[in-house]
This record gives structure tokens, sequence and C-alpha cells, in this order.
């Protein structure tokens, strides 16, 4: 394992929320207790820790649920932590595909809007906008709605605008598994010369075989605790193991 | 290397240099800074719904024409021609398009608010910006909307013998002093409906309270002039009636109350300063799941 400066410290990590669920009590009740709202705190993370160095991959694993995607919005800044700290080198950057940034807006215009959400301004777009729809190899398509694409083509775009900004570190949700393979053969090639520029890379797949090609350690989430830290190969088996899988 | 398997109380130690928090509360003045930081998003993403608003129409764009003037032809339709009402106010249906637009802005920009926050979800849960962004560029949106409707306005005007006046060049200031207010009320609806989806639900009907109360259909002459102390009052206070006094006064010379001008005045600000202190207040739980 590299032994670069730490990028993402976290520690003793909690993160609870509300829900609200279809089962509630009567609205006299409601009313004359303040409860039964239907109403749930769900605890997604309990006391979470770990350290990532610079150059580092590490895949996390875990099965439905057991709070990944939560660890990956908290990681981003989107979730503040209930208790515990997230230390961080630089601001890690999310991609998933399960935001839809404006669906009735092209392609294109969204990529514009994704750059500027990221703090891009509106004059230096031009010349990164080029780059990002050639990445995204989605040609005339990217005049068309977000909202006609596949899951495919939106993990392009949002893997494309996420990554133009060359962030530091990056934070992938499931976005690879969907593309087809020249488009994985891409990805991964980006992803590979972030993480030789000293960048970090965490990324949450439920497909073992993505996650030992593209990782080196692995994390393994379960009900919303750390089971298992190491080699990406080695807690894959250990998950495997317990039949949790559904690669 | 071998693989631990964790307990909760590990926790890996060692150096921490160059490391900050990653959610960490920043003071009004780097607030506003970080949202001027953004301003080419906040302005693009009203522009980009505006675009793509009518983009499955025939007609498209010429819908954010069309819509308004549409508007003002059932309003001519109903009262010029049905009705045959007037209300004791010259050129009623310029006055009366007018009232209906610029309360629409207020109403829509309340309401807007309310639901910004809902439907950007996608956005906030893939980026990081400060998110007074989304109640800001919600207002703006509205905005731009109303750009249209006062086009519609002055052609309306210029119809029925209107002539253009200098009165028109107090327009920005008339705007800023709205606008303050608009986004005051997006700021505070914003961050009720947040907290309790209920509001939402709530917020149409105080609207519609709010409407009869801001002289939007007849003039508040008529109860200035009555014996109804709280009527009276409400009118004196509602800053609306003095922002569509504004409108009026530029597009058609009616006169102003210069005293509940400077209330409105005052309240528009009081109320965008708590709006945004409000709302900041929630900042890092907009967007949960």
């Amino acid at each position: 394992m590299s032994r670069g400066a730490v990028s993402v410290r976290v520690r003793d990590l909690h993160l609870e929320y509300d829900v609200f669920s279809e089962r509630r009590a009567g609205l006299a009740q409601r009313f004359s207790t303040g409860t039964g709202s239907g109403r749930r705190v769900v605890h997604a993370l309990k006391g979470v820790s770990f350290d990532i160095r610079q150059g580092e991959s590490v895949g996390v694993l875990g099965s439905n649920g057991s709070g990944k995607s939560t660890l990956f919005l908290a990681l981003a800044g989107l979730l503040p932590p209930t208790r515990g700290e997230i230390l961080v080198r630089s601001e890690p950057k999310l991609l998933g595909v399960g935001a839809a940034l404006m669906p009735a807006a092209s392609g294109l215009r969204n990529i514009r809007l994704g750059c500027l959400a990221l703090g891009m301004a509106a004059d230096e777009l031009d010349e990164v906008i080029e780059d990002i729809v050639a990445f995204t190899e989605l040609g005339e398509a990217i005049e068309r709605p977000l909202k006609t694409y596949s899951s495919g083509m939106r993990a392009r775009l949002h893997f494309a605008i996420a990554t133009a900004v060359k962030p530091e570190i990056l934070l992938v949700d499931e976005a690879l598994a969907v593309g087809d393979k020249a488009f994985r053969t891409k990805s991964r090639e980006r992803i590979e010369s972030m993480l030789a520029a000293a960048g970090t890379l965490m990324l949450v797949s439920h497909s073992m075989n993505e996650l030992s090609r593209l990782c080196r350690r692995g994390i393994w989430l379960e009900k919303g605790v750390l089971r298992a830290d190491g080699p990406i190969d080695d807690v894959i088996e250990l998950y495997e193991a317990t039949g949790a899988s559904d690669d | 290397m071998d693989v631990s398997e964790v307990s909760a109380d590990s926790t890996p130690g060692g150096e921490s240099d160059g490391l900050r928090p990653l959610t960490a509360t920043v003071s009004a003045r780097q607030y506003l800074r970080d949202i001027w930081a953004r301003r080419d998003f906040t302005f693009a993403l009203p522009f980009e719904e505006l675009r793509s608003s009518h983009l499955d129409t025939f007609l498209g764009n010429v819908w954010h024409l069309g819509n308004p003037l549409l508007s003002a032809g059932v309003y001519y339709l109903v009262f010029a021609h049905i009705l045959n009402v007037d209300r004791g106010i010259d050129n009623y249906i310029v006055w009366l398009v007018i009232g209906v637009f610029a309360y629409h802005l207020t109403s829509s920009s309340i309401l807007g608010g309310a639901k910004a926050i809902d439907n950007r979800q996608g956005l906030m849960r893939s980026f990081r910006f400060p998110r007074a962004i989304v109640p800001i560029s919600n207002t703006i949106g509205h905005l731009l909307t109303f750009g249209f409707q006062l086009l519609v306005v002055v052609l309306v005007a210029l119809g029925s013998g209107v002539g253009p006046s200098r009165r028109w060049l107090a327009l920005p200031l008339v705007l800023l002093l709205h606008t303050m207010l608009n986004l005051g009320g997006a700021f505070v609806a914003a961050r009720l409906n947040d907290a309790f989806r209920d509001i939402e639900q709530l917020i149409p009907f105080v609207l519609r309270l709010l409407q009869y109360t801001s002289g939007v259909m007849f003039s508040v002459d008529r109860v200035l002039a009555g014996d109804n102390v709280w009527a009276q009052r409400i009118i004196t206070l509602n800053p609306i009636v003095a922002i569509l006094d504004c409108y009026r006064w530029m597009i058609l010379g009616t006169p102003l109350r210069p005293g509940a001008l400077g209330i409105a005045i005052i309240e528009s600000i009081a109320l965008l300063v708590f709006g945004f202190r409000f709302f900041r207040a929630a900042e890092h739980s907009y967007g949960k799941p």
C-alpha cells in the first residue's frame, strides 16, 4: 500500500437522519403526544473511522442499505456528520448517476451547468466543454434532453463532468458499472492517470470484477459499521464468504 | 498485508498536516463571497430553466410572450366586454393587468422558493455550493418571466393610448424593492417547507388571503377612506400595496403614498435580512435524504 500523505481522514463518523414511514399513528395521537408522525431516525453510519492516503484507490463494498452511499454523500460534504469528523486535504468530488441535473435541458447544457456548479467561471467554459463533449463520445445526442438518455449515457456525461476539474479526491458511486466496454476502458485510463498524479479514488460498486480491477484497498461496510479494511482481493474474499455478494 | 476485521473503536492514528474539516460553518461575509464566486451558476440556472421550459411545445419560446398576452386578453374580454366594469378606475384593464402580473411575481417567488429545495435535489446531491443559491436563482427565474409580462403591460398600455413617460426610468429601483421582498419571502418559505412539508399546502391559501388585501383587482382607496380601522392598518402595513402602487404610478401616473412606500422599503429590507439569516441557519440540512 502506498504511503502518501493522508488525503481523507474519517473519525468516529455517525450519520443519522429522519425519514417518514407510511405507518403513522392517528391524527389525534400525533397532536396529543407530538409523536407517531411516522418520523423514524435512520442511523446510517455508526462510528466509522479510516484514513485514506494520496495515490490510494479504495473500493467500498457492502450489501444494499449498508451505508455506502450515505458515506459518500458525507465525504462529499453534502450531508453533515451527526457526530465525528471528516478531515480532507482538498474537497472531494462525488460522481453518481442517480442525480438528474436538469432533465429537460440538453446534455450540453447540463455540462455547462455542472461546470458552473463546480465553481468554474463562464468565460473559462468553452475550452473545458469541448474536452468534456469529446470524452463523452455522445455525438449528436449531446443536443438531446438529458431525460432521453440511457443510464450508460448519463454515466458518460457525469463522469466527464466530475473529472473535468481534475479533482484530487474522486468518489464514484456505482457510476461506472452501467457504461459499455469502451467507456469503462476510457474511464479506467482516466482514473489511473489521476491516481498516478497522487489523486485519491473511492469507488462504490457491486461488481467485484470492477473493484478488483480498479482498487487496491477494500473497505467493507455492513449496517453502518466497518467490517473489514485491507487489500481489495482479501476483503472481497471475506465478503463473498458471507454469501452477501450479488455479483 | 493481512485483512483486519475492524472493530468500531479502532482509530488509525497519524499526521494530519494539511487536513481541514470538510463541513465548517463560514461567516456571513464569506458565505456571501462564496455566492458571488458562483454568480455565473446562479444566473445560468434560471436561464437554462427558462430556455428548456417550452422546448417540448411547437411554438417554443414564443410562449414566454404568448402566455402573458393571453392572460391580458382574457382580462380584457371578461372585464371590458362581458362584465363591463371599470370599478371607477381609468384605464382599468392596464391597471388590473399590472396588478395581477406584479402580484403574481411575489406569489410565485414565495411558492417557488418553498418548492425550490425539493426541485433542485439532483443538483444539491451532486455539487457543493451555498444553498442560498437555490432560492436566489429561483427568484431570478420568476423575475425573468416577469420581464416578459412587463413587456406585455407596456404593449397593452401603448395600445390603449398611454404614452411613454420618464417615470419608466424608475423601473430598476422598483424592481430592486420588489425583489428584496420576494427573495426574503422565498428564503423563509424555503426553510419552513424543508422542515415541514405541510407548509407547501398552506402557502397558496396564505397567498390568496394576501392577494385580497393587496389591491390587485380593486383599489384600496375606498377601504382607506372608510371607517374600518383594522382594514386600513392591514393595507398600510402590506408592502405589496405600495409596490403595486409604484408600478401603476410608473405606467399610469396614478398617485403614490409616500408614507406607505417608506414602510414597504423598511419591511422589504427587514424581510430580506431576516430571511437570509433564517435560511442560512439550516444551511447543512438542505438536501438530506
